[in-house]
């Protein structure tokens, strides 16, 4: 199948996705969006839509949850939440990705100091 | 649990439940869109402008419905239906060549599984029906010649009780039964078991019970119960619940039956099915001898059935029975001195039909093996030949995005389709044709050949078969579609005169090797059919035209013999009147049969056989002319006549190889020799006779006056020579044996010239079966070309117009045709002739008096050869010559 951790995009906006969904609680698929790129001071753009793919890859893993529910000014939204199984998976992404960036970092520096 | 299955479980559960999760998903689009808007009016757009901006951020809806579903659902399986339901549409479009295709596999794979089931019937599972067949073994008894024999009943009881690595020991024997009443008995065969025999093939009765308690002794003659077939209870007991405790007649003689054998079972001979099983120890009452047989240790006649104990190998205990029949030869140094016996597989074993069917199935099932690989070509070159007028298709869908890969599959998916068809209609074929071994095999006094169920072992051949089969022609036309080139096929476009010359080369040579492979099993057929037509005409020392045959079993109307003795010279008086009829005899067994005849064990006056030498010496029990009516020449002496009987002195008239062996050079007339407990004569010498086999060498032979030696078990055989129709013969002893006694079955009459060709069982039936599939292939070889031919005419229908325009004369047209067809067929022939002289050296020991390189059979193939190419060639031909030059230059 087509998903699969190699791919550093997918994988780093799956990472996101779950990271907003522990940091903010429940959001719909707007708020996620808009919360990533404001975190990211805008300095991603997403093309939004492909936060969708994301929440169904993490559904699919049960590492988050969806239900509808009501919004601000009584609109109806699916509201997507962070799981127990995610939360551990999220802490093993994030160590894996901090081990893996420092690493870049070091061969990138070194790279440079020659 | 994992975390692909979980991803699993979900894309499932999300492929059934697709509507309304569409619709869901649809809905947060439609949120997620009106928050952008909303929030882009917040900044100032204008409403319109707000939404197209919101559009964009968002992506295109389509692209992210299509890539939605495809994370949720199993687009493997969606695009699997797809080309499925794809596949469907486009054969159904052309169901001509659906047709053709489904016909092709349906026979390769219909004739495939039929021998396959054959061989598994014969060879690979030769008792169906049993428990864990594999056990059970056939213990054969060895004659100090090394000579397999059967079994004594007394031998038998020492086995059971002595050997310890058997788990159990069992007799068999085949029965003649007269089943019914007075006024109405059909004739059946049975077999004479030991009680335990149900126990060592591990059946379970379907109704009642087997043999129990006392039934199981070794007391003779006491108790009349009987087990009948399935066939048997379903036919003429009408599947009665309550069968057990009801009587029929066997032989005269009131049998109880105590139970129903299940429905797959049908005795202990490959092949064969048996309608009943009575215990051995009434096999005295029911062939009218008393109980003197089976208190006889020399009296060997059973079949002896065992079932390895568990965790013994057949090799351990082979060397148990070695060990012990050493001992007993020579405890029992009178009967047996000499004697040993070995323990055998059951496909390898002496009795049933699996010896004479080995060689010819094997044959068949390679042939089968190079129709199937005919099949295959010719399904790959339909195919080829449809890819190409699909160009366009292929074209326009690569244009419009699809993957090659996908284009590959779509091919594939409709050659699995086709193949699964085929497969279905060769399973109708085969349901036809498994019934068919027994028209091959020779009308002949066996019990019938078991009919071969379609289980799940050769369904599960059958759909290995047509996996194997799509895989193999489908792979070659798949990767030619997803080859395309389109800007080639672009450019080619409508103008296709030289279109696709890869694929055309490709079906060249497809339809080459079909040739070849034709003209293989063509060589294989020529050479068998030969060697059964060369077997046939070895003259088998008498003359078997014009004599017709009547078989009967005396015993099971209870004759003794004085009784059988006035039946027969009443019964030969009769046919003596009948018009046409020049001579009539009768003896007790036909040479060149499927029983294979009797023999004593002689000694003769003045002769001191060597140490290791077979004195066991065939023989058969005739009436006075029975060389006359057989033309066998009498060469000394004088025949039997009325005077030979048991109150005259015994005689014997002796063959001349008998004589060359054992009597050379002196005055053989008069010369005792000792047999049956007593000394005979010799009053006459006349000429050999082959016995067993025509391809065999000459060995001794001996006759006895019929009158002097009774055993009423053997049957007796009428011999009526007439110069009429043989047919009205037989009609006659029919007809005359009821006037005599209509409780008397006459279970078999035939010509003596098709009886004997029972010798050839073999050989027959490979000559038909081979030749049936050499047909086939010929038959596939000759669509395969006639495709490509008829192809390839009409691709050229505008090149022959031009040159018929130039002036070209139709004969050159039709010269040009010719020789594109030769192009295939001249090749084919030459490598398909060279793999034939391959394959047929392997085959030679099949083979009776015919080279592998005959060069009859290679001349039947090339003539055959020839015609198909004519036939093949010759509509096209002629529909090339008939071209219209107008037309054909208008044509595209």
């Amino acid at each position: 199948m087509a998903e699969g951790k190699s791919e550093i995009l997918q994988g780093t906006l799956d990472l996101m996705v779950l990271k907003t969904l522990e940091a903010m609680g429940p959001l719909h698929g707007y708020g996620i969006a808009r919360r990533i790129e404001q975190i990211s001071e805008e300095a991603l753009q997403l093309n939004q839509g492909t936060i969708y793919a994301s929440l169904v890859r993490l559904l699919q893993r049960r590492w988050i949850s969806g239900a509808w529910g009501a919004s601000e000014n009584n609109r109806k939204a699916k509201f997507y939440s962070i799981t127990k199984e995610g939360r551990k998976q999220l802490a093993a992404e994030a160590e894996n990705w901090e081990r893996i960036s420092s690493v870049i970092g070091r061969v990138l520096q070194l790279a440079d100091r020659r | 649990m994992l975390e692909w299955m979980r991803v699993l479980a979900s894309r499932i559960r999300g492929w059934f439940s697709m509507g309304a999760v569409d619709r869901e998903f649809e809905q947060e689009l439609e949120d997620h869109l009106r928050r952008l808007t909303e929030e882009n009016i917040g900044r100032g757009m204008a409403p319109e402008e707000a939404r197209r901006a919101a559009r964009l951020r968002l992506g295109g809806m389509a692209q992210l419905r299509e890539t939605h579903r495809e994370l949720r659902g199993l687009p493997f399986l969606e695009t699997l239906w797809q080309d499925f339901r794809f596949a469907l549409r486009m054969l159904g479009k052309n169901p001509g060549f659906a047709a053709v295709a489904v016909l092709t596999l349906a026979l390769g794979i219909g004739a495939n599984t039929t021998v396959f089931s054959w061989m598994r019937e014969v060879l690979l599972n030769p008792l169906p029906g049993a428990g864990e067949p594999t056990r059970v073994v056939e213990l054969e008894s060895l004659a100090p010649s090394g000579e397999w024999v059967p079994t004594s009943y007394l031998d038998f009881t020492d086995f059971r009780r002595y050997l310890k690595l058997l788990e159990s020991v069992s007799v068999a024997q085949p029965l003649s039964l007269a089943v019914g009443t007075d006024r109405d008995a059909e004739h059946m065969w049975g077999e004479a078991v030991s009680g335990n025999f149900f126990d060592v093939l591990k059946v379970r009765p379907e109704v009642g019970r087997f043999f129990e308690g006392a039934e199981r002794d070794d007391k003779q003659n006491a108790h009349a119960v009987a087990v009948i077939s399935h066939a048997l209870w379903k036919n003429r007991l009408h599947s009665n619940p309550s069968v057990e405790g009801t009587t029929l007649r066997v032989n005269q003689h009131v049998y109880t039956i105590v139970g129903v054998a299940p429905e797959n079972f049908h005795g202990s001979m490959a092949g064969l099915s048996f309608d009943m099983w009575v215990p051995a120890t009434m096999y005295g009452q029911l062939t009218a001898t008393g109980d003197w047989m089976l208190r006889d240790r020399k009296t060997r006649m059973f079949r002896v059935l065992a079932r390895l104990a568990s965790g013994v190998s057949i090799e351990q205990a082979r060397e148990e029975v070695r060990a012990f029949t050493k001992r007993m030869s020579e405890a029992n140094a009178d009967t047996s001195l000499g004697m040993s016996a070995t323990l055998l597989p059951i496909w390898k074993a002496h009795y049933g039909v699996q010896g004479s069917l080995r060689g010819p199935l094997s044959a068949g099932m390679c042939v089968c093996g190079v129709v199937l690989l005919i099949v295959c070509a010719n399904l790959a070159n339909l195919l080829l030949a449809r890819a190409t007028t699909r160009r366009k298709e292929f074209s326009i869908r690569i244009a419009l995005g699809a993957a090659r890969g996908r284009l590959a599959r779509q091919v594939l998916t409709e050659t699995f389709m086709l193949a699964a068809a085929g497969a279905l209609a060769g399973l109708l074929v085969t349901g036809w044709l498994v019934g068919a071994l027994r028209w091959l095999q020779p009308d002949v006094t066996l019990p019938t050949l078991a009919r071969t169920p379609l289980d799940a072992g050769v369904l599960a051949f059958t759909a290995g078969l047509a996996f194997s089969v799509a895989l193999l022609a489908g792979l070659a036309p798949a990767m030619h579609a997803a080859r395309q080139n389109i800007n080639e096929m672009l450019k080619e476009g409508g103008r296709s005169a030289a279109a696709g010359t890869h694929s055309q080369r490709l079906r060249g040579v497809l339809v080459l090797s079909e040739v070849a492979l034709a003209v293989v099993a063509l060589v294989g057929a020529g050479l068998f059919v030969k060697s059964f037509n060369t077997a046939r005409n070895i003259r088998p020392g008498f003359a078997a035209e014009g004599v017709a045959l009547g078989r009967f079993s005396l015993s099971t109307v209870g004759y003794d013999s004085a009784q059988t003795d006035s039946f027969c010279r009443r019964l030969r008086e009769q046919l003596e009147r009948e018009p046409g009829v020049t001579a009539v005899s009768y003896a007790d067994s036909v040479p060149l049969g499927f029983e294979g005849g009797s023999w004593e064990d002689l000694k003769i006056e003045g002769y001191v056989p060597p140490a290791d030498e077979n004195m066991k010496i065939y023989r058969n029990l005739v009436a006075s002319g029975f060389f006359t009516v057989m033309k066998i020449p009498m060469l000394q002496g004088r025949d039997f006549d009325l005077q030979d009987d048991r109150e005259h002195e015994p005689v014997m008239i002796v063959t001349s190889e008998f004589v060359r062996r054992f009597l050379p050079n002196q005055t053989v007339i008069g010369k005792k020799v000792y047999g049956w407990g007593k000394w005979f004569t010799i009053v006459g010498v006349v000429g050999d006779i082959k016995v067993h086999q025509v391809t065999e060498r000459l060995a001794p032979y001996f006759y006895i006056p019929v009158r002097q030696i009774f055993r009423p078990e053997m049957g007796v055989t009428f011999y009526v020579r007439t110069s009429g129709s043989v047919e009205q013969a037989m009609a006659a002893i029919r007809r005359e044996t009821h006037f005599l006694d209509p409780a008397l079955p006459v279970f078999n009459t035939t010509s003596l010239s098709e009886y004997i060709t029972a010798s050839l069982f073999g050989q027959k039936i490979a000559a038909n079966l081979l030749s049936v599939l050499a047909g086939i292939g010929l038959l596939l070889a000759a669509v395969g070309l006639y495709g490509v031919m008829a192809y390839s005419v009409a691709q050229r229908t505008n090149e022959i117009g031009i040159r018929m325009t130039l002036g070209a004369q139709r004969g050159d047209v039709l010269g040009m045709v010719a020789r594109q067809g030769l192009k295939y067929v001249l090749p084919g022939f030459v490598v398909g002739a060279f793999l034939a002289a391959v394959v047929a050296r392997a085959a030679s020991a099949a083979l009776v008096a015919v080279s592998p390189a005959d060069p009859g059979a290679y001349g039947f193939a090339a003539i055959f050869t020839i015609l198909i190419a004519v036939g093949s060639t010759a509509i096209p031909a002629w529909r090339a010559m008939r071209v219209d030059p107008m037309v054909a230059l208008r044509y595209e």
